[in-house]
């Protein structure tokens, strides 16, 4: 449906995005994890067709997308990073607005506006301007927003940034539903979580390049571990440490270490310079990789740096 | 069209959810101009400056010298003060040391000492003093103009006055009594009347021609004629009030005919309605124009943009927003104008209009601009402000342009202020044809033209709609 190829954005001397090439079928759940600063607001912004590229293709069901060309547009839907609406506004005066601008009219307008806000569970909210909103529900408001024209192609930039749990479930559930019903969707995100419980295929993005791109499984199977050890990072355990270097990957945040082996290393020579070294087995967790494991694994980093 | 006709109503939606900017751009002016009508008098029947306090010192014994102070002292723009109160309650004359302190605790900011040698005798002319605190430079023109009003038409014998003595100086007593001698004679020659009296006049500064001002009958023989008593009593002669300054309006007879606005009752009013409706307007398409920057930093240009709009499309719709917006604001203002001062709005209604959306559109481009040179909304805001001062100030939306120097002049009529006003008053004030407006409607397309084009390429270039 959707296809990136070879496609480089440049702001200046910096490059956003660099040589991605990237196919999107019809009816998948396609995410894009990576950090901030990855590229994915750009390439959101280049399928959208806010902007062209200073190389490469991008092209919707055949046709070259740019933003010349406006008509095109009406069979995607964009949900902004940022809570795009005019917050003076109810939330039926902007969804009016926007509904508009795709060219919906009268009855139907108001149909489809009935619609989403009970979708997203504001339907007692609005007449109020979107200033007295929450931030969960001015993100459902910014997500429904997208899809009053019910475009084929959905693309979510980060939409539960900052959202209580409640709300993100709400999106969750309501996104999950319309895929299922036929709707093809990119969603950004920095979250693992969010692309784990989500997606049917995840790109992993950093520095505008996707160096991984996969289902899940797909993408846990290229690492050559099938378990990463984690323990706390004090003084004691600081020996180990600094010997686990020339045995695979250590990483280190939030006062846990965490020891993804070389393929093959043995885990149980691992133990036995835990045990010399004195350390009790308590201290250490073994567990299946995440999607964060594999981040790690391909770029080196953590994804929330 | 349809596209923008939304975004359009999208931008009023926003305004009238917006009770700050409502108020700024109806409410504020409107009070402004009700205010500004009570400054400039225009509530008033009879209009000009009153109550100016004025001191004044007679140091003269010249009978006209009196006059002078009286006539100051029916003058209607002077509250003319000759005592002053000591610390027991009790007054006594002003005399001229005391103006100097009094200036200076600000008890009045003019004063006017008539010496004794008022009448001077080393040229021609009167020797006047006038003392001021020249806070108010346009105040103390005025006072000036006035002083000089007073004299010439209550007394003219003054400067009369000067002449004989000069003439004496030159000719010596003998000559210049046998010149006045000669003269009197000759007038009495061609216009009768008695030749002792009329020398008297002249010797007094009436010039000998008081006579002439009352047609025909001799002096002997009319009652009614102001010099006889005193000639009778053979007192210092007095020119009769009116007798010179008549004659000197014979000299200079100004007829006045007013040539364009005679419907309006003030030229004032119409500058007073344009002068803060253009401010103001240019005030509101700043703060929508302004607006371009938080819908950009909301992400609100990405989503119409995602939409089927263009870029043109959103930079339009804004100008036609600031278009409508003004042609409304303009429209309240001078329903207003017309409620409180009585501009004939009706009247001329077509044109008035035709001029409002040239003044809108050119106020518009001026916010657009300013969006587009701006580096954010806050930026944008301050340079707004900075420019909409300069230009009201020196395009002359808040006093007559004719009170700025010339060179100022010019520079106001660089301003949209400028030519949105001479819009107004030539339509308002003169009761010019749609043809007559068209010099004007054309400077003002010009500058929306040419401003809109700086604005597109600049709004284009910093990739304001990405
Ligand atoms: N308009 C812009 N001008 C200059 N640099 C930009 C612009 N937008 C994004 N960038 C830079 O491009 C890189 C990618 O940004 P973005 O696509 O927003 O990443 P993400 O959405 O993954 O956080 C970042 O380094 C960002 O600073
Ligand atoms: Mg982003």
């Amino acid at each position: 449906m959707l296809s990136l190829r070879s496609v480089t954005k440049r702001y200046g001397a910096l490059t956003a995005l660099d040589g991605v090439s990237l196919d999107i079928a019809r009816g998948e759940f396609f995410g894009l994890l990576g950090p901030n600063g990855a590229g994915k607001s750009t390439l959101m912004a280049l399928a959208a067709g806010l902007r062209s590229p200073d190389a490469g293709t991008l092209t919707l069901d055949g046709g070259v997308v740019t933003p010349a060309d406006p008509r095109t547009r009406t069979s995607l839907g964009l949900v902004p990073q940022s809570i795009a609406l005019y917050e003076e506004l109810s939330a039926d005066q902007n969804l009016r607005i926007f509904g508009a601008l795709y060219g919906l009219r009268g009855a139907q307008l108001r149909r489809r506006i009935d619609e989403a806000l009970a979708a997203v569970q504001l339907t007692d909210r609005r007449r109020d301007p979107v200033k007295t909103f929450s931030g969960g529900m001015q993100r459902r408001l910014n997500l429904v927003a997208a899809l009053l024209h019910q475009p084929k192609l959905l693309l979510c930039d980060e939409p539960t940034v900052g959202v209580d749990p409640q709300s993100r479930n709400a999106i969750f559930d309501y996104l999950t539903a319309l895929n299922r019903a036929g709707l093809t969707i990119i969603y950004s995100t920095h979250y693992m979580e969010e692309a784990t419980r989500l997606c049917s295929r995840i790109g992993i993005i950093d520095h505008g390049r996707i160096p991984a791109l996969g289902t899940l499984d797909e993408l846990l199977t290229r690492l050559p571990f099938e378990e990463e050890i984690s323990f706390p990072a004090t003084p004691e355990t600081a020996p180990l440490a600094a010997l686990l270097g020339a045995d695979g990957t250590l990483v280190s945040a939030d006062g846990r270490h965490r020891f993804q082996p070389r393929a093959d290393f043995r885990l149980s020579a691992f133990y036995t310079r835990a045990e010399a070294l004195g350390l009790p087995p308590r201290l250490f967790t073994a567990a299946r990789p995440t999607l964060e494991a594999v981040f790690l694994h391909l770029t080196g980093r953590n994804l929330r740096e | 069209m349809r596209v923008i006709l939304t975004l359009v109503r999208k931008d009023i939606a926003n305004f009238l959810r917006n009770r700050a900017a409502v108020g700024l751009t109806f409410f504020v002016p409107v009070a402004l101009i009700y205010i500004f009508g009570w400054v400039f008098g225009l509530h008033q029947k009879d209009t000009g400056p009153t109550g100016i306090r004025l001191a004044v010192v007679n140091a003269s014994t010249n009978p006209a010298a009196q006059k002078l102070v009286d006539a100051l002292a029916t003058e209607t723009a002077f509250h003319v003060i000759t005592t002053r109160e000591l610390p027991d309650h009790t007054t006594r004359p002003l005399a001229e040391a005391d103006l100097r302190p009094l200036i200076h605790d600000g008890k009045f900011r003019f004063a006017v000492v008539i010496p004794a040698d008022v009448v001077r005798t080393d040229g021609i002319g009167l020797h006047l003093k006038i003392l001021s605190d020249p806070r108010n430079e346009i105040e103390t023109q005025m006072v000036n103009g006035l002083l000089q009003k007073a004299i010439f038409s209550h007394v003219p014998e003054l400067l009369g006055q000067s002449l004989q003595a000069r003439a004496r100086g030159f000719l010596g007593e003998a000559r210049s009594d046998q010149f006045n001698r000669s003269l009197a004679r000759a007038i009495t020659t061609a216009f009768g009347g008695d030749p002792a009296t009329v020398q008297r006049e002249i010797e007094a500064g009436g010039l000998g021609l008081g006579t002439l001002a009352q047609p025909a009958p001799a002096p002997s023989a009319a009652p009614p004629a102001p010099p006889a008593p005193a000639q009778a009593k053979g007192a210092t002669p007095v020119q009769a009030p009116s007798a010179a300054a008549d004659f000197l309006s014979r000299l200079v007879k100004i007829d006045q005919e007013q040539v364009v606005g005679k419907d309006v009752r003030s030229p004032l009013a119409t500058q007073l309605v344009g002068g803060w409706a253009i401010m103001f307007l240019l005030f509101a398409v700043s703060a929508s124009s302004a607006a371009f920057f938080d819908e950009k930093s909301s992400g609100l240009f990405q989503r119409l943009l995602a939409a089927p709009v263009t870029r043109a499309q959103l930079l339009w719709s804004r100008f036609v927003y600031g278009v409508g917006l003004g042609l409304v604001q303009l429209t309240t203002l001078f329903t207003a104008g017309r409620l409180m001062y009585g501009i004939d709005v009706f009247g001329h209604f077509g044109s008035l209009m035709v001029v409002c959306i040239f003044a809108a559109a050119a106020c518009t481009s001026f916010g657009m601009f300013i969006a587009a040179i701006a580096p954010n909304a806050q930026a944008a805001n301050g340079l707004a402000t900075f420019f909409v001062m300069v230009m009201s100030a020196t395009g002359g939306a808040w006093y007559p342009m004719s009170l700025m120097p010339e060179f100022m002049q010019q520079v106001g009529k660089l301003t949209v202020v400028y030519w949105s006003m001479e819009g107004f008053a030539q339509v308002l004030w003169a009761g010019r044809s749609f043809r007559e407006l068209l010099p004007v409607l054309g400077v003002l397309a010009g500058i929306t033209a040419g401003v809109m084009a700086i604005a597109v390429w600049r709004l284009n270039h910093k990739r304001m709609f990405e």
